[in-house]
């Protein structure tokens, strides 16, 4: 087993456009995690649903089977989703499109530990395990801590949009993981955000 | 004639675009006539065709196809099982093909798209056929009676843009090409037990049960072109805006011998004349070898580095 004292992130990579098809999307790769997120729209919604100044926005998350290493064990995908959604909700303008569905879906091709979530909104998580913060941890790092802690921010305007705390923490302890994981965010963003400037000045084919 | 005056007085790409979308088989039949597609390849002509192994690190064998933009990845894990009693010589292999929310707009969460499971069973029909099979089951017995290989394949569409089975099945063939299989040998208590590198030293005295196999031995590889059939023109590796609007295709698919091993038309509002399957049939023999060309060089990278 090897906690190593990982200050730093993994390497990540970022490719825009991987889906033709799509109206955006986009490849990420963290670590062993890769991700495929696509994004369709605005268009009108399937569901029959009542009129709405504002648009609305459609997460989805979903696993291949050979996303965990044992086939067929699939997390959770609802409650992903429903992180991912609450955690784009605060950056996209609603009102700007009215009445149709922005679509947002991800697809987790191979799962190395903790999920990240982007489109200019950056999430960290920290775990705990003993006296040690270890961010962005593996899976293996996952299933011993005694506590986790995920920031989603928007780093460009330092807002929190989503805060996920479990487990066991003392108050130094969270303080110091939370500013950990503010910097990493920071820090994701600019790779972010270089990554769309590249994909925004190569020309277009 | 008053569609091909419309076309030329058509200057502006605003106004090519608008018409490509209000009158999509005009704007394709303008096309034909010139023996030319709208992404400029002339009618027999399959689109760029690449592949990559090893992109699930967490899977025993995978690989990534692309034609075109259709994007597709296969995936083998390997899952030791007990035979049957009808065959415990045998393994098995299960394959499935998923098409996810994220490959088109046209599937939505919760909807499954409806060609997947066809598709699906196509790829079974055609991996598993009996007797001149790709694969002979028997390759994956471990121990006869007690232990065998369970293979499940699974290809995931990424990006669907028309040909779908031709990249699926691609993908799948070369996932196997890439497939290693593990060393396993049996313990003391008769069960199969994974030999892993490092602690290969210390379980000498257990001699691995498939010290040899550590690649699958392919007697033959399918291949397959998918020709959309539209009035006397054939178009090879068709857009899925091509399969959208001219709707009577048909899969060829050919071993390594170039030997028909199936030739699948689902219907469609077009007939097949024999000429034109025949003509189908020598399109897929110049792909099938263009595309063993494509495989044979993947493969020869990879074992480079």
């Amino acid at each position: 087993m090897t906690y190593c004292n990982r200050a730093a992130c993994y390497l990540a990579v970022l490719k825009t456009g991987a889906v033709n098809s799509s109206s955006g999307s986009a490849y990420a790769e963290f670590g062993n995690t890769k991700v495929i997120v696509s994004v369709f729209g605005p268009r009108e919604s399937k569901k029959a649903m009542m009129y709405s100044n504002a648009g609305r926005l459609n997460c989805n998350v979903s696993y291949t089977t050979f996303a965990s290493p044992v086939r067929g064990q699939t997390p959770e995908t609802k409650n992903i989703s429903a992180m991912l959604h609450r955690a784009l909700e605060g950056a996209i303008i609603l009102k700007s499109f009215p009445k149709t569905t922005v679509d947002v879906f991800a697809l987790v091709l191979e799962s190395g530990g903790s999920i990240m979530l982007y489109d200019m909104v950056a999430a960290v998580s920290v775990s705990c395990i003993g006296k040690n913060l270890l961010i962005d941890p593996v899976s293996e790092e996952e299933s011993h801590q005694d506590g986790a802690l995920t920031i989603t921010c928007m780093p460009s305007r330092n807002e929190v949009t989503q805060m996920t705390v479990t487990g066991e923490w003392s108050t130094t302890k969270i303080n110091e993981a939370m500013q950990l994981c503010l910097d990493a965010c920071s820090k994701l963003g600019k790779v972010m955000r270089s990554c769309l400037k590249e994909a925004a000045s190569a020309p277009q084919d | 004639m008053a569609a091909a005056s419309g076309t030329n007085d058509l200057s502006s790409e605003m106004e090519l675009d608008a018409f490509r979308r209000l009158f999509p088989l005009r704007f394709h039949e303008r096309h034909l006539l010139e023996s030319i597609r709208p992404d400029g390849r002339p009618l027999g002509r399959a689109r760029d065709t690449s592949l990559s192994f090893g992109a699930v690190a967490s899977a025993n064998g995978s690989a990534l196809a692309k034609i075109g933009c259709t994007t597709m990845l296969a995936a083998i894990k390997l899952e030791v099982m007990t035979p049957t009693v009808e065959a415990p010589d045998e393994g098995c292999i299960a394959i499935d093909f998923h098409m996810p929310p994220i490959c088109s707009p046209l599937i939505r969460p919760g909807k499954p798209a409806e060609v997947a499971p066809v598709i699906s069973k196509q790829l079974s029909d055609t991996i598993l056929r009996q007797e001149s099979g790709m694969i002979d089951l028997k390759e994956l017995c471990l121990v006869s009676g007690k232990a065998a290989w369970m293979a499940y394949l699974d290809i995931y569409c990424l990006d669907a843009d028309g040909a779908l089975f031709d990249a699926a099945l691609l993908s799948a063939v070369a996932a196997f090409s890439h497939l290693q299989i593990p060393v396993v040998s049996l313990n003391d208590d008769g069960r199969i037990v994974l030999v892993s590198e490092e602690n290969g030293g210390s379980m000498k005295e257990k001699e691995p049960v498939n010290k040899e196999k550590i690649k699958l031995k392919m007697s033959s590889q399918p291949f397959s072109l998918t020709c959309i059939l539209h009035k006397n023109y054939i178009l090879a590796d068709p857009t899925s805006e091509e399969e959208s609007i001219m709707e009577t295709y048909l899969t060829v698919v050919l071993d390594t011998n170039y030997q028909l091993a199936s030739l699948n038309k689902p219907g469609g509002p077009g007939l097949a004349s024999t000429s034109s399957i025949q003509d189908c049939i020598v399109l897929a023999r110049k792909r099938v070898k263009e595309l063993q060309q494509i495989l044979g060089e993947a493969i020869s990278d990879m074992e480079v580095d």
